[in-house]
């Protein structure tokens, strides 16, 4: 049995002499965290990019807040988030951040009617339901916008996310911006104070609950819809028009100014074919590259991670079922970038 | 003499009533754990070969790719986080079996108490705020450092308890012939209880593999292959967390197959330390 045992601590020291640094070359790395919903988006855009630089970039799906957290605490070389950094966030920070959109998402309105009719639905109406004002299916307000549809007399339950999210943000933002007394009651934010209605975890927990629950209405991100062969509502933009999403509507509905830092909300958008509950997502990292003893070589490749995804990147969106940027987006981007520095000079030429 | 008769009937007729229902309330018992590994076999099983177990993850909208980075990094942090907590663990425990009273003796106790109850998750904030923040990074270490602590209340515990069991006479012969007392302990009182403190170990190790808590803001995960102590890395339960939670029915499966590992791995160390405490034992 002794000897059993020393070859077992042989075993273990010869292990951990094997991971110990300075073993074999170091492949060139990046770390990254933060929001979720682009994670499927970015696991491939991050793979392909291994595979023709030789950089392994390493992205943590951790949540909005927590991706600004880590890049705050110097522990991540970029940060990724559904929700720009507010002014304050920024001060916060200690130096200047640069954003950079990498692709746009859609908060969808998903809902589980007997016989899956095609439903409209006009901001009022969302408000209205989301508030509890309209009780039921075939009320008479939803029958005016849907004439013919073979809508049930049956309670409506909403589905709203229980935990901290960024298609929470985005469908509230949509919401104050539309109706003055959301604004007022409920309010835009991450984690709201809800009327009424059922909570659940994260995406996936709505999706599910809707699912269960016959005659509910929840809000999800366009692609857990699209994947889980959900029915999602065409909702009227502010043009009046209205729009069914898909990657095309919500492309246009950032085709609208776009202020040169990029940080803007696009919800309500005034473009006339664009789907008006659609966002930005970003991955934000410090203006000056040379903080915390980072080399140059690490800022170099930052930069240039972040060029590739403005373009090659772009191409590897639509596959996914996600919306690439608009021309007007990427070039604000290179703008962006160029102004990223290194101990004061350009890194970007 | 009929009342009597009927009396014992009826008694006979107890014992039987009770014990059919002590039967029928053990297996009651092990339904959930039966259920639960049926679910994991019947979702799992249908994803796991030779190329889950050895590939790297492929991105999304791509098929085959595996799970070897998760697995190598619950590897490494088993073997770093027992590198930490065994030693540590093992001394502590001997100090305490052989110290019964005293101030440090019950200090120490109490805080294994403590520890033990302390969640999980907090543990993982103080090793972030310990290792990550210190470090700069996130790594294998910080990682293994939060496990590590996880699995030291284990290990002392069981390492106390069983060395309490080995007899006074043992010792007592030892000293008697002049061996000394740290002689006496480490060559006659922790060999005696060495598969105790065996079983121990492993059942610690089975405690840790399952948790995601502690890993979330230490050993980050890594969807590439990484063997470098101070560079994040995957692991099995934060695969699982992640792909369960994604909108992909393809992540999903994979999701189960990463569970059907774990858990015929947690099984295994389980099963061998059962073997372990029943073949090894020393008979006194």
């Amino acid at each position: 049995m002794k000897k059993a045992l020393l070859t077992v601590i042989a075993l273990v020291a010869a292990l951990a002499a094997a991971m110990l640094p300075g073993a074999r070359a170091e492949a060139k790395e990046l770390l990254g965290a933060g929001a979720t919903f682009p994670f499927p988006y970015y696991s491939k855009l991050f793979d392909t990019y291994n595979q023709e630089k030789g950089v392994k970039v390493n992205y943590q799906a951790i949540g909005s807040g927590g991706g600004i957290q880590q890049l705050k605490a110097k522990t991540v070389d970029f940060g990724g988030t559904d929700d720009f950094m507010k002014d304050k966030e920024m001060a916060e920070a200690g130096a200047p951040i640069l954003h950079i959109p990498t692709c746009l998402g859609a908060v969808v309105i998903t809902y589980n009617v007997p016989g899956d009719p095609a439903i409209k639905l006009t901001p009022s109406l969302i408000v209205d339901i989301f508030l509890g004002r309209i009780e039921k299916w075939n009320d008479k307000r939803i029958l005016d916008v849907n004439p013919g549809a073979q809508l049930p007399d049956m309670n409506i339950a909403t589905v709203h996310r229980s935990d901290g999210s960024g298609t929470t943000a985005i469908f509230s933002d949509y919401l104050s911006t539309v109706s003055a007394e959301w604004k007022e009651r409920v309010g835009a934010g991450k984690s709201l104070n809800w009327p009424n209605g059922l909570g659940a975890k994260g995406n996936p927990g709505v999706a599910g609950l809707v699912k269960q629950v016959p005659g509910a209405i929840g809000y999800v991100e366009l692609i857990y819809a699209v994947q889980n062969k959900m029915p999602y509502a065409d909702v009227k933009n502010k043009s009046g028009v209205f729009i069914k999403p898909s990657m095309k509507s919500v492309t246009a509905a950032a085709g609208v100014a776009i202020p040169d830092d990029t940080r803007v909300s696009i919800v309500n958008t005034a473009a006339k074919d664009g789907y008006p509950i659609s966002g930005f997502t970003w991955l934000v990292f410090y203006k000056e590259q040379n903080y915390a003893g980072r080399s140059k070589e690490k800022a170099t490749d930052l930069a240039n991670l972040m060029g590739w995804i403005l373009h090659e990147g772009q191409q590897l969106a639509e596959g996914l079922d996600y919306a690439p940027l608009p021309a007007e987006a990427v070039k604000k981007a290179e703008a962006i970038l160029k102004s990223a520095t290194y101990d004061g000079a350009s890194i970007v030429q | 003499m009929h009342t009597s008769h009927s009396n014992i009937r009826l008694r006979i007729i107890k014992d039987r009533l009770f014990l059919a229902l002590v039967v029928l309330l053990s297996f009651a018992m092990i339904v959930p754990l039966l259920l639960i590994i049926f679910h994991i076999v019947k979702n799992g099983i249908g994803v796991i070969n030779w190329e889950f177990l050895t590939a790297l993850p492929r991105p999304m909208g791509e098929t085959g790719g595996g799970i070897a980075n998760a697995l190598a990094g619950t590897m490494m942090l088993i073997v770093l986080a027992s590198l930490i907590a065994i030693p540590l663990g093992v001394l502590a425990g001997i100090y305490l079996a052989e110290q019964k009273t005293g101030r440090i003796a019950s200090g120490v106790r109490l805080c294994m108490e403590v520890l033990q109850g302390i969640p999980s998750i907090v543990i993982g904030i103080v090793a972030y705020a310990w290792v990550v923040i210190s470090m700069g990074t996130f790594s294998a270490l910080s990682g293994s450092v939060a496990l590590a602590i996880m699995m030291l209340p284990v290990i002392v515990r069981s390492t106390e308890e069983t060395l309490r069991l080995v007899p006074d006479i043992l010792r007592e012969a030892s000293l008697a012939l002049g061996v000394s007392y740290a002689r006496t302990v480490l060559k006659i009182i922790v060999p005696s209880g060495l598969t105790g403190i065996l079983t121990g170990i492993l059942l610690a190790i089975a405690r840790i593999t399952g948790e995601t808590a502690p890993l979330l803001f230490t050993a980050f995960g890594n969807p590439y292959m990484s063997l470098n102590v101070l560079k994040p890395v995957d692991s099995l339960p934060l695969m699982i967390f992640n792909y369960a939670t994604s909108p992909y029915p393809e992540w999903h499966a994979k999701a189960w197959g990463a569970a059907l590992v774990l858990v015929v791995f947690v099984m295994g160390m389980n099963f061998t330390a059962k073997v372990i405490a029943k073949r090894w034992k020393v008979q006194f």
